[in-house]
């Protein structure tokens, strides 16, 4: 291959220098040789020329005197030119004169022909030139001259021209064949090692290898130079390449390892992390035990005191002195403020540790304030305080209802605290940029600048007013939080001697009625007969109604007829109405709106029970409750129950069942219903209770929840699943903290709920004479 | 004429030499019409080469004086002519003026001139003696001696006798002879041309006196 190579290219070198050389040589030598034999003939022709005009001339007068041995003398001379081969002179008239032949051939051509004017003509033949010039004298030609010669001469010459030729060229290209292979060495040599180089660098990768250089500045020094230089740096950033991929693998090793290290750490870690929420996971739920615990094992031992206290206080079991009624005075205050503070520092706990759950709905802000306010309203009355309220029509918020109340009620104690008597309190709930701005607004002695950067701290108080008020301190800090859980925050504007204004702002409800379950204020509190006017133009379906509605003791009017439904209504006055949407010839929706639109109609409760999925619209005209069809009995019953006072169809003497498993407690709970003429039997535990039930159903059971063995919650689950006691009238008290869950259950499947946290009895005495009037209910 | 026919017949045959294909006819054609003028023209002058003895006599006198140098002082040379003289009685008759008509040498018309006597021979340039005047041989030549004339005669010994040229026949050939001491002393130059041709070129000064 290299040699095939290095054969190649010297041979190429060779060849073109010898091609080169000879070509030139050949050229020149042909050229010369040419241009020789050209010179050459015209000088042969001009010698003979010469020859024929000397012979002319020297025959002059033997022509003229007829002398033809005079004429052969003279062409005799002619065998000195052995290249002339005949010559002959003619007389004018064309008749030979004289004649010579170098060979003894007398033979005398004719005399050719003279072209006119010219007198010498020559032409070539057979390897011969021939030429014949007259012979003139005085203007008069007297005879011609013939002369012929072969071209011996000119072939010898050319014989030795082209042996001189050859001679030349072989000695040429002998010197082109040395001097190329001189050029081998200088110039094949270095190409051929250059590129048996490249082959082995191409080939084998290895870059080491150099080229050996040449010493002669030449273009062929600088590709080796060039080539060395670039293997040079090929090799050396192949190295440096190398390095590179070594070090990236070591470091590749090096971070692979720190990750699998980071890895592992982090496994660990990790491990550690689950650990440590397990342990904060078991934290927080004992946490949790805890706080309910507390909350139920606290409230319970200090609800037997307020109620014991203020039984004592009613002088029911004899009268009592001044002094004992101060005590007893002192034993309920002080109690009440344990309670209260026991509530707030297990709600702020509970809002720190985030287990403060909302259950955020659609609140009608005239129907919060009226609560509040109906609550409230005895404490301000106490001071002489006049408190207004101003809301505008329809406004809702979203909220939490018992959360938003107890913030409304904490703001409204404070303002009723630090108000003096006789002062004034305003709470005020409008539409401010899409959000429901309250204010809770008083007259008071204001709050200077400097504490009302702290006075939503925890156990913060006024110092002023620290001697002479009650209070746990954690009031406002409370308040503060639930705004801000609610997505508000409360802000103070206070001036000293001006008075303060508290306010914030919660998302605004749009359109939306407050929910009904809540609205126990507006059930009538008449004992007015518990008759169900049911409008529906489908008998089957009334017929179902009906019949389900009788068998819980209601007293049952059908409508049949849509357009007459107000008037039937409004003659009737029924305790609650039930009404069909799709109806003809008029529909639901006209008779919902005519019913709310007029006023004797228009504070009956109202239930739409149909197959058309609205409730939103249904409560926008005013529906109290939505059932969206197929309903069930126990369903409907619930919703009817809960606006509607019953009039249960059960013998009379049939006791309220306290189920409570506190002595304490309990024993007061019954002193209490007692003391308002109801006729009371009492359960310690769950398994009691049930067996009580089981025995003769009570008129109506106060449920605690947390109890021994069987909870509450199983009970009534239970009592709801048996038909017997499906509609058994519920109460719950319970000092329990109530997730969202067990708050929307019991919502549902129990009457009413009373908290122990909350001022409960009267409210709960309250709700008993709607459920059970007095005088039904057998008296003790 | 049948000489240029001759000529023309054979001139094919030269020419085949050259040309030997059929596209050479009209060179061929060519070559015979340039031949044939040639040898016409030629061949005009040649009818009188069939001459008679005179006819050539009188050719050579013309011929002679083309190889001839008359000295400058030389009598003869005054007039505006060449006067070529012919002494004794005229053997030529016409001939003479037929073939020197229109002729010149040295530059000057040729004149002819028939002259009796010796002594009216001094201005001639060439002088012919007839051989009437063999008498009076010894008398003309020295009347004419120094004068720078070229003698010329058909008298037997006449270059022996201290004339210049004189004509000789040989065979069919008309020749002649030479005496050199007769054109030395009269201070001609002859031509050695001329002398190559001579039959005989003689240089006694008088040889058989």
């Amino acid at each position: 291959m290299f040699k095939a190579q290095n054969h190649s290219i010297s041979r190429k070198l060779t060849w073109m220098n010898m091609l080169v050389s000879g070509a030139a040589l050949l050229l020149a030598c042909a050229a010369f040789i040419a241009f020789d034999m050209i010179t050459f003939r015209q000088a042969m022709l001009r010698n003979l020329s010469t020859q024929a005009q000397i012979i002319g001339s020297n025959s002059v007068s033997a022509l003229l005197f007829n002398d033809p041995q005079s004429a052969e003398n003279t062409l005799l001379a002619l065998k000195a030119a052995p290249n002339i081969l005949s010559a002959q002179v003619y007389q004018p008239d064309g008749q030979p004169f004289a004649s010579y032949s170098r060979d003894r051939d007398r033979h005398s051509p004719v005399l050719p022909a003279m072209p006119s004017g010219q007198t010498e003509t020559h032409w070539i033949e057979d390897d011969q030139i021939a030429l014949v010039r007259s012979i003139v004298l005085d203007g008069k030609p007297i005879g011609a001259v013939y002369i012929r010669s072969d071209l011996q001469e000119l072939h010898t010459r050319l014989q030795r021209y082209a042996l001189i030729a050859a001679i030349v060229l072989s000695a040429c290209l002998l010197a082109a064949l040395l001097i190329s292979s001189i050029f081998r060495r200088a110039v094949a040599e270095p190409i051929v090692d250059l590129s048996k180089i490249a082959k082995v660098v191409s080939q084998d990768k290895n870059y080491s290898v150099r080229a050996t250089p040449i010493r002669s500045p030449s273009e062929l020094a600088i590709l080796i130079d060039a080539f060395n230089e670039m293997l040079a740096q090929i090799q050396q950033s192949e190295r440096a390449l190398r390095m590179a991929h070594d070090e990236l693998e070591q470091r590749v090793r090096e971070r692979t390892a720190e990750l699998e290290a980071a890895k592992k750490e982090v496994e660990e870690f990790s491990h550690s992390i689950l650990l440590a929420k397990e342990e904060v996971e078991r934290g927080s739920k004992f946490k949790d035990q805890f706080l309910s615990t507390m909350s139920h094992e606290l409230r319970t031992p200090l609800n037997a005191v307020l109620g014991f206290s203020d039984l004592l206080a009613d002088e029911r079991y004899g009268p009592l002195n001044e002094r004992q009624q101060r005590y007893v005075s002192h034993i309920h205050t002080g109690g009440k403020h344990l309670l209260s503070l026991i509530s707030d520092i297990l709600d702020l706990s509970k809002i720190e540790a985030g287990r403060m759950e909302l259950g955020i709905e659609s609140l009608r802000m005239e129907t919060v304030f009226g609560e509040v306010l109906s609550a409230m309203q005895p404490l301000a009355d106490k001071k002489s305080q006049e408190m207004t309220r101003s809301v505008e029509a329809g406004l809702a918020v979203r909220a939490d209802s018992t959360r938003f109340k107890q913030v409304l009620m904490n703001l409204l104690g404070n303002a009723i605290k630090f108000t003096p008597s006789g002062g004034r309190i305003e709470v005020a709930a409008r539409s401010v940029e899409g959000k429901v701005r309250v204010e809770v607004r008083d007259n008071g002695p204001g709050i200077p600048p400097e504490e009302q950067q702290r006075i939503f701290e925890a156990f913060y108080r006024l110092r002023e007013s620290g001697k002479k008020t009650e209070g746990t301190g954690l009031g406002l800090a409370i308040t503060h939080r639930l705004v801000e859980l609610h997505g508000g925050k409360l802000s103070l504007e206070s001036q000293v001697g001006q008075g303060s204004c508290f306010y914030f702002c919660l998302p605004v409800a749009e359109g939306v009625r407050e929910p009904p379950s809540r609205r126990t204020e507006s059930s009538s509190l008449s004992a007015a007969p518990a008759r169900i006017l049911v409008i529906e133009d489908d008998p089957a379906t009334a017929q179902l109604i009906q019949s389900q509605l009788t068998s819980a003791g209601y007293e049952v009017l059908v409508c049949g007829e849509p357009q007459n439904a107000l008037e039937m209504a409004a003659r009737f006055q029924p305790g609650a109405i039930t009404l069909d949407i799709v109806m003809k010839p008029k529909n639901g929706w006209e008779v919902l709106s005519q019913l709310k639109r007029d006023k004797r109609t228009a504070q009956i409760p109202l239930i739409v029970v149909s197959i058309v999925d609205q409730p939103s619209m249904g409560m926008l005209l005013g529906a109290d409750e939505y059932l969206v069809k197929p309903v069930d009995k126990s369903t409907l019953l619930g919703a009817i129950r809960l606006h509607v006072s019953i009039r249960p169809a059960t013998a009379p003497g049939r006791p309220i069942l306290v189920v409570e498993d506190d002595a304490a407690t309990r024993e007061f709970i019954a002193e209490m219903l007692s003391a308002q003429g109801y006729a009371v039997a009492t359960a310690a535990d769950g398994a009691e209770a049930r067996a009580q039930v089981a025995a003769s159903l009570p008129e109506l059971v106060i449920l605690d929840l947390v109890l021994p063995e069987v909870s509450g919650f199983e009970l009534l689950r239970e009592w709801r699943a048996s038909p017997r006691t499906a509609d058994l009238a519920v109460f719950i008290l319970t000092s329990m903290d109530l997730t969202q869950e067990e708050q929307s259950y019991l919502r549902t499947h129990a009457e009413s709920l009373f908290r122990k946290q909350e001022p409960w009895q009267e409210a709960l005495l309250k709700h008993l004479e709607r459920v059970v009037p007095l005088g039904t209910a057998e008296k003790v | 004429m049948y000489r240029a026919n001759e000529i023309s017949g054979r001139r094919p045959n030269v020419q085949s030499h050259v040309c030997s294909h059929s596209r050479c006819s009209l060179l061929q054609f060519l070559a015979m019409v340039i031949a044939w003028a040639f040898f016409t023209a030629t061949g005009l002058l040649a009818q009188q080469a069939k001459p008679s003895e005179y006819q050539v006599k009188a050719a050579y006198l013309y011929n002679f004086g083309r190889f001839v140098k008359w000295p400058a002082g030389a009598a003869a040379g005054k007039g505006d002519s060449f006067p070529v003289c012919v002494l004794g009685r005229d053997p030529f008759g016409p001939i003479l003026d037929a073939t020197l008509a229109g002729e010149a040498l040295e530059g000057k018309p040729v004149v002819i001139r028939r002259i009796a006597r010796p002594q009216d021979a001094a201005d001639c340039r060439i002088l012919f003696v007839s051989s009437t005047e063999e008498n009076r041989l010894k008398e003309i030549l020295a009347a004419i001696d120094q004068a720078g004339v070229l003698t010329v005669s058909d008298i037997p010994g006449f270059s022996r006798r201290g004339g210049m040229i004189q004509f000789v026949v040989e065979g069919d050939r008309i020749r002649f002879e030479i005496n050199l001491a007769s054109t030395e002393s009269a201070r001609l130059v002859l031509s050695s041309e001329l002398l190559k041709v001579a039959a005989a070129v003689r240089r006694n000064a008088r040889a058989g006196d």
